[in-house]
């Protein structure tokens, strides 16, 4: 198989085609490993886990933002449909591929991208440290554990799943266009935080991102969901959020 | 060009969970304290931790009234009596408080009925005590601690590689660290410093662990004239997910997986009539590659971990993290088909040599998790107790880094000045080298021949063939260069540092298993299949002398719990 790989470094900017050999289960994280094991020990990419639990290598495969080590070469060759998302890159690839027998890999979307498949995601954690992501508990602390219910942990679980790997943020319409937008995953986060039972907080967490940039920026394309590894789902946060804030307002009228 | 020179109170090498929560103790306590991490710290390998962290909370009473005590017998027992026990009474004593901290810090655990914190069964363990969320305990403890830390303000230095350790003849005065974004070294000057990087997983073919798990904190710690300690205990996890060895949780058993052979047989029957499946995991790893190495496996080359009794409802609950693993690595659905696991490299019971205050004996250098052996696992380690150990004593470590670095002045940076000169030398040395051979090639050779030869059956011939091959390689690494001329992000640059360490440390976990002629826990000699107290009730430390390592021991801290011989 082909791999194509968007590289930038010094030289500026361009695609490289490797030649991979592939086996069985390979994927595209196996894939880069093997370009440059092989071929170019300049190819510079993210990884740690390669179980799809780390975050580190989430990248824009054959156009879809998504984990290298959780994306597998024989299913893309296949051309096994990825999800349908709306519109995203502000231009399409420029470079065309016969899918059938080669995988482009480019870097995430809406980050500035450092040197080949690595990109700088400062902004997108300090978008997210503003939010003051942890958790505020309620006094008294109790001796034992907050008591909790299983169905609060299943409800806040879809949230703490998430493993920030960015996929969600590069696959946002509204990230491309508004580069000051929160983004999916630490509105997500702060939604976590609102919903836990634990937390002093309560209501008042959702004002942190009550802004033109936080909850009221989303356009409900649901990328965020569908590109997420880990299922879960930022617009849903994001909807009841925004309806929350939304009657808390009336009432205060 | 002038390298930058950072002060910082405490400098903390590693952002897993041993790190942070000793970052969190020291940033309460008021110090300056900085975290340097090769990757972003969401990244370190403890978020892949999935079964549970014990503590005798007693919150399920299915067995009766658990105690630490009791904890604290079955991780001796399961040390097969190697592990210091004031470290274990500790470990154990402290873990309902760890556990409950965690909780009331943020982390997500799984519930039982009545809103309490759920425990299941684990290996080896005579209660179930280990506290999860869902098959994704490490994730969530890990994305809490680093919550708080945030919350302190504790100041992370991403992406940087550590090549040194600074000392005087003394005392550690900090390490100088590759930014890896710019390519330029750079020094940091502390009052205490910890190692907190974790294992070196990496130096086997078949592992569980993150490709970052190289061992880097523990070949820091010998070029810094610290030992290591027990290096020949590597614990391989019973059930790996055959192909990519991702690791299958424990807890798929202690929700009552169950393992059969090729034949059908639930073998475990033969190996361990009474614990079955949840024997220990040096005992159910061994049975494993007995059923394979006879025949007896699928194909040859794994067993079947079967959870399609547990049901669809029970498995999306409790594994929902495993059931994706199995799908999207594997392409079988446990719900329908029993998942193909064989044993693999999960867990080094070996590391910097530290006291129960994870102290090395260099001052003001401390380490502690993974890369370090207090020791509380001994000859072999139960699950749910790297998670636990990792709060009790990287909070321990925290505490003590705080009580050395207090009232301390600053150290001078005249010695942080030479070793940043001589770590530029000895780097562009290396960058300037004329490449013959592919250093990929022969970190690929590394693991495969520690697969074959270290593994979990090991003779005195096939390791001395070993050491020899090691020698080969560690002469073939010296002619290596890097053919990447970027400063910025240049991989290839870490990746052979990386291997210089895993090769040297390779050949202390070699040399160690040579010494060691006996079968204790985690290392079983198929030419000394008993355990040995007489000669062997004994920890090995490897030190590093010039280029050579030299093999010397230390006492075990034996106490409350009388050495018996182990059953299950």
């Amino acid at each position: 198989m082909i791999l194509t790989v968007r590289r930038y470094g010094n030289k500026g900017s361009r695609y490289e085609r490797f030649e991979v050999r592939s086996t069985p289960g390979m994927t595209v994280l196996d894939a880069l490993f093997q370009a440059r094991d092989e071929q170019d020990d300049s190819l510079a990419f993210r990884y740690s886990c390669r179980g799809a639990v780390c975050g580190s290598c989430a990248m824009l495969i054959n156009g879809v933002p998504r984990l290298a080590c959780k994306t597998q070469v024989s299913s893309l060759l296949a051309k096994e449909p990825g999800p349908k998302l709306a519109r995203f890159l502000k231009d399409d690839s420029a470079v065309m591929y016969d899918g059938s027998k080669e995988v482009m890999v480019e870097p995430l979307p809406n980050m500035p991208v450092l040197k080949d498949l690595i990109v700088d995601m400062t902004e997108f954690f300090s978008k997210y440290q503003r939010l003051n992501p942890w958790l505020m508990p309620r006094e008294p602390e109790p001796s034992r554990e907050y008591p909790m219910s299983v169905a609060a942990v299943r409800e806040l679980e879809k949230f703490t799943d998430c493993i920030l790997c960015g996929a969600c943020y590069g696959a946002c319409p509204v990230n491309g266009e508004n580069a000051g937008y929160i983004g999916p995953a630490a509105l997500a986060k702060l939604y976590r935080f609102r919903i836990d039972p634990r937390d002093a907080l309560g209501g008042s967490r959702l004002k942190k991102a009550d802004a033109p940039e936080g909850w009221w920026a989303c356009r409900f394309y649901a990328n965020c969901y569908h590109v997420c590894p880990r299922s879960v789902p930022p617009n849903y946060a994001i909807g009841k959020a925004r309806k929350e804030l939304r009657s808390e307002k009336e009432a205060g009228e | 060009m002038e390298a930058p020179i950072h002060y910082h109170d405490v400098i903390i090498i590693g952002g897993g969970l041993t790190g942070l929560r000793a970052a969190v103790a020291c940033s309460t306590a008021g110090l300056d304290v900085a975290i340097l991490s090769k990757t972003h710290p969401l990244r370190s390998h403890s978020v892949a931790a999935q079964g549970g962290v014990n503590a005798a909370l007693s919150n399920n009473k299915s067995h009766g009234e658990d105690s630490w005590e009791s904890h604290a017998f079955d991780t001796v027992k399961g040390s097969d009596y190697l592990a210091d026990q004031d470290a274990v009474l500790r470990l154990c004593e402290e873990a309902p408080r760890a556990v409950l901290e965690m909780e009331h810090w943020g982390t997500v655990f799984s519930r039982d009925e009545d809103g309490r914190i759920a425990q299941r069964p684990f290996g080896g363990a005579g209660f179930p005590r280990t506290c999860y969320a869902a098959d994704r305990t490490g994730h969530n403890l890990l994305h809490t601690l680093y919550e708080k830390a945030l919350a302190l303000k504790v100041r992370f230095c991403e992406e940087r590689f550590v090549t040194s350790l600074v000392r005087d003849r003394e005392r550690c005065l900090g390490c100088t660290a590759l930014d890896l974004s710019t390519g330029d070294l750079e020094g940091f000057v502390s009052k205490a410093t910890l190692l907190a990087t974790g294992g070196y997983g990496r130096i086997y073919a078949r592992s569980t662990n993150a490709h970052i798990n190289t061992g880097d904190g523990a070949w820091l710690a010998l070029k810094a004239g610290v030992a290591l300690k027990d290096m020949e205990f590597v614990q391989f996890h019973p059930t790996t997910l055959f192909g990519t060895n991702i690791l299958i949780t424990e807890g798929a058993r202690g929700e009552g997986g169950t393992l059969s052979n090729g034949k059908g047989e639930r073998f475990m029957a033969r190996y361990s009539a009474k614990a079955m499946e949840l024997a220990p995991r040096d005992i159910v790893a061994r049975s494993i590659q007995t059923e394979i190495d006879e025949g007896r496996g699928v194909g040859n080359e794994f067993v079947n971990l079967d959870l399609t009794h547990l049901g669809r409802e029970r498995i999306s609950e409790r594994l929902p993290g495993i059931r994706e693993i199995a799908m999207d690595f594997a392409g079988v659905d446990p719900v329908t088909k029993p998942i193909p696991v064989q044993p693999g490299q999960h867990y080094s019971m070996g590391g910097v040599d530290v006291g129960s205050d994870c102290r090395t004996s260099l001052p003001r250098l401390f380490a502690a998790g993974e890369c370090a052996c207090v020791s509380v696992h001994g000859a072999n380690r139960l699950g749910g107790n790297s998670l636990l150990e990792t709060l009790v004593f990287g909070k321990l470590a925290g505490e003590e880094m705080v009580s050395d670095a207090r009232g301390q002045p600053a150290t001078e940076a005249g010695t942080i000045d030479n070793a940043l000169i001589s770590e530029r030398g000895r780097i562009e040395r290396i960058r300037a080298r004329e490449s013959v051979a592919n250093q990929f090639a022969i970190r690929a050779s590394l693991k495969k021949m520690m697969t074959d030869r270290f593994g979990i059956f090991r003779s005195a011939e096939a390791m001395l063939e070993g050491v020899r091959a090691l020698e080969g390689l560690k002469a073939s690494a010296e002619s290596v260069g890097v053919e990447d001329g970027d400063r910025a992000f240049n991989q290839a640059l870490v990746s052979l540092l990386e291997l210089q360490g895993m090769l040297t440390v390779a050949e202390s976990v070699a040399l160690a298993s040579i010494w060691r002629e006996e079968s204790r826990g985690s290392h079983f000699r198929k030419d000394h299949p008993k355990r040995d107290d007489e000669r062997f009730l004994v920890h090995s430390l490897a030190t590093l002398e010039g280029a050579d390592l030299r093999l010397g021991t230390k006492k075990v801290r034996l106490g409350r719990f009388p050495v018996e011989e182990r059953r299950y």
